[in-house]
C-alpha cells in the first residue's frame, strides 16, 4: 500500500526540493524519512556529503534511514539509471509496497554536462514508473543556476515544500517530448581549435585506430579501450542508420580525449536513447547505451545540418 | 592462467589468396625449398596434371629427384581430396592424419602440403563443409609435424568467399578482420584481431563451423591477441554457451572486456584478465 502524499498513487511519483537554506531542506526531509519508516518502506538517502552529515545529525539514533554510498552514484546518468532500477526490483522483489529516496546531484553536473543529467531527470520518470516509487530531488536554489532550474521544474511534475505542502510545477514536460527537443549542450572550448584527426566515412575499424593513435598514454589503458568502444558504436550507427557522408573529428585537451561523428541523418528516434537499452541490438540502442557507459560525456546535437554525437573521455567538466 | 604467447602462433596453416598464377607458382618454389631443407615430405595439391606441374618445377634445384624417391608428391585435386562435390570433413582429415603418419613412418620429419583447393569451394554448400574441414585441419596442425598452405584462386572465388575460409587459418596474405583458430593448452579455440558489426555475420559462420566443444562444462575460449570486441561478438559466444550449456570463458588482456559483459549481464561468459 502506499502512504502519504503518495497514497493511492501507481508507479513514480517525483518531486523536487527547491530550498534555500539548510532549514528548509530538513523541514521537507525529515518528515518524509521519518514517515517512510514509520510505514516500515526501504527509506533511503543519496545526497551530497555535506548535506547528507547534515540529515544524519538531523536523525534520531536508530533511525533506520539508509544512506546510501555517494562515489561513482551520480557519475553518469545511465549507470545511475542502471544502478537505481536494481535496487528498486530488488526491494520490490522482497516485498516493498513503496520505496522512498530522497537524493540530490552533486553541483559539478550543473555545468558543462548539466544537459545529460536534464535529459537523466526527464528520462527517470519512465525509467522508475514500472516501481512504487516515491522520491524527492533536492535542488539548492541558491548554488543552481535559473536554466538548472528551469529543467528541473520541466522534468518534476511537483515540488515538495515545507508543511507538507506539494504543489505541481506547471511547467512539467512529459519525457517523450521533452527529450525530442533540442538541448544544445555548451561547445567544448576544444571545438574551436583545429581537430588532430578528421575523417570522413571511416570503417569503424580505422575509427578505433585513430582514437588509440591519439591517445599517446593520456588516458588511463581502460579509459582508451572504453572509448574506442564508444567511438566504434557510434560510428557504426553513423554508417547504418545514418545518412553519408559521415564525419569524424578528434580533438586533444590536456585532461581529456574529445570525439565528434556528424552525419547527415536525424540522430536516433528513439526519445530515451543512450538512457535507456533497446531492443537486441540490432537497431544500435544498445550501442549507443553502451557509449554513456563508458565515456564521461556525450552529448546529442540537432541542427538543419544534422546529427552530431559527441563523446568526452577524462574530464568533462570545463568551465562554462 | 597464461595468454597464448607470441603474436603470430606460426604452426604452419596458411591461407593464400592469389590473383596471378605466377604468385601460386612462386608459393609453390617457397615451399618445395623450405621443405626439402627441413627433411619433410612436400603434397603439391591441386587441379592441374601432375606432368604439369612437374615440368614447371623443374628447375627447382633438386626437385627432379625429391619427385623420383617420393619426396616430393603431385596430386591432381581428386587423388588427395574425395571428389566428391562437397568434402567429408572427418574422412579427409583422417586421410590426412594416415598420411602425416606415412611420411614421419618413411623418415621424414613431417608432411608440408600446398593445396589449391579453389574446385572445392566454389557454391556455398562446398564451402561451408569446407570450413569446418579448415578447422578440423587446423587443431591437427597444431599438434602434430603438419604444415599447409591453403591456396584459393581470387578471381574465381571473390573476397567474399576467400574471406570465409581465411578468417579460420592462423596466418594468411589476406586482410581479413579476425583469424579463429586452434588454441593451447585448455584453450579450445583462439581468436585474434578485431569484431565489430562490419564482420559480424562472418564471426557468426566461423564460429558455427569450428563448433568448438566444452571440457567439464568450460569452453576455453585465448581472446588474449583479440583487440576488439562488442556486443555483437559477445552475444555470439553467449549463444555458443547456451547451445552447449556450458559456460565460455574468455581470456583476455582487457579489462574493459570484463565490465562489458558484467554490464551486458552475460552469465554465461566468465571474463579472466591475464596480464
Amino acid at each position: 500500500m502506499r502512504t502519504g502524499a503518495a497514497a493511492g498513487h501507481v508507479g513514480y511519483l517525483h518531486e523536487a526540493i527547491l530550498y534555500d537554506s539548510d532549514d528548509h531542506l530538513l523541514a521537507v526531509v525529515l518528515p518524509f524519512l521519518r514517515d517512510g519508516v514509520e510505514a516500515g518502506e526501504p527509506t533511503m538517502v543519496g545526497l551530497d556529503t555535506r548535506t547528507a552529515d547534515l540529515v544524519r545529525r538531523a536523525l534520531p539514533a536508530g533511525h533506520g534511514v539508509t544512506f546510501l554510498p555517494g562515489g561513482d552514484l551520480y557519475a553518469r546518468p545511465t549507470a545511475a539509471i542502471r544502478a537505481y532500477r536494481e535496487l528498486l526490483a530488488s526491494h520490490v522483489a522482497a516485498g516493498a509496497t513503496q520505496i522512498r529516496i530522497v537524493g540530490e546531484l552533486p553541483a559539478v553536473v550543473f555545468g558543462a554536462t548539466w544537459d545529460w543529467w536534464a535529459r537523466y531527470e526527464s528520462a527517470i520518470n519512465h525509467a522508475y514508473d514500472d516501481f512504487p516509487l516515491w522520491s524527492m530531488c533536492a535542488y539548492d536554489r541558491r548554488t543552481a543556476p535559473p536554466h538548472v532550474l528551469a529543467d528541473v521544474a520541466r522534468t518534476h511534475p511537483r515540488v515538495a515544500g515545507p508543511g507538507g505542502s506539494h504543489e505541481p510545477t506547471g511547467v512539467y514536460t512529459e519525457p517523450a517530448s521533452y527529450l525530442a527537443e533540442c538541448r544544445p549542450a555548451p561547445l567544448d572550448p576544444v571545438q574551436r581549435t583545429a581537430p588532430l584527426v578528421e575523417l570522413t566515412d571511416p570503417t569503424p575499424a580505422r575509427a578505433r585506430e585513430a582514437v588509440r593513435a591519439a591517445d599517446g598514454g593520456l588516458l588511463p589503458p581502460d579509459g582508451v579501450d572504453d572509448l574506442v568502444m564508444a567511438v566504434s558504436e557510434v560510428v557504426c550507427n553513423a554508417l547504418r542508420h545514418g545518412t553519408p557522408p559521415v564525419r569524424l573529428r578528434l580533438w586533444c585537451a590536456p585532461d581529456r580525449l574529445v570525439v565528434t561523428v556528424h552525419d547527415r541523418g536525424a540522430g536516433p528516434k528513439d526519445p530515451y536513447s543512450g538512457l535507456l537499452p533497446a531492443g537486441d541490438g540490432s537497431d544500435g540502442g544498445l550501442g549507443l547505451w553502451i557509449s554513456h557507459q563508458s565515456c564521461d560525456h556525450v552529448t546529442y546535437q540537432r541542427d538543419t545540418d544534422g546529427f552530431t554525437i559527441r563523446l568526452t573521455a577524462g574530464n568533462p567538466h570545463f568551465p562554462v | 592462467m597464461t595468454c597464448g604467447g607470441a603474436t603470430d602462433p606460426g604452426y604452419g596453416h596458411a591461407c593464400f589468396a592469389y590473383d596471378d598464377p605466377a604468385a601460386l607458382h612462386a608459393r609453390a618454389v617457397e615451399q618445395v625449398t623450405l621443405g626439402l631443407a627441413a627433411g619433410e615430405q612436400v603434397w603439391l595439391v591441386g587441379p592441374e596434371e601432375p606432368d604439369v606441374v612437374a615440368t614447371r618445377l623443374g628447375s627447382v634445384p633438386g626437385f627432379d629427384t625429391a619427385l623420383r624417391r617420393g619426396d616430393v608428391r603431385l596430386l591432381a585435386v581428386g587423388q588427395a581430396y574425395r571428389h566428391d562435390a562437397v568434402v567429408d570433413p572427418a574422412r579427409q582429415v583422417q586421410a590426412y592424419v594416415r598420411a602425416t603418419a606415412e611420411s614421419l613412418a618413411a623418415g621424414h620429419t613431417g608432411l608440408r602440403v600446398l593445396a589449391e583447393a579453389t574446385d572445392m569451394v566454389r557454391t556455398a554448400g562446398q564451402r561451408d563443409a569446407f570450413a569446418r574441414y579448415e578447422h578440423r585441419m587446423d587443431h591437427w596442425m597444431r599438434h602434430h609435424p603438419m604444415a599447409a598452405t591453403c591456396a584459393y584462386d581470387r578471381r574465381v572465388l571473390g573476397d567474399a568467399a576467400i574471406s570465409e575460409l581465411a578468417c579460420l587459418h592462423p596466418e594468411g596474405n589476406g586482410d581479413v578482420p579476425f583469424r579463429l583458430h586452434a588454441g593451447s593448452g585448455d584453450a579450445v579455440v583462439a581468436i585474434r584481431g578485431e569484431l565489430d558489426a562490419s564482420d559480424d555475420r562472418l564471426f557468426a559462420a566461423a564460429l558455427e563451423r569450428a563448433d568448438p566443444q566444452p571440457a567439464a562444462g568450460r569452453l576455453v575460449v585465448d581472446a588474449c591477441h583479440l583487440r576488439f570486441i562488442d556486443h555483437r561478438g559477445l552475444f555470439h559466444l553467449r549463444d555458443l554457451a547456451r547451445r552447449h550449456g556450458a559456460v565460455v570463458v574468455l581470456r583476455t588482456r582487457r579489462p574493459a572486456l570484463a565490465r562489458l559483459v558484467a554490464l551486458l549481464d552475460l552469465a554465461e561468459l566468465r571474463v579472466v584478465v591475464v596480464r
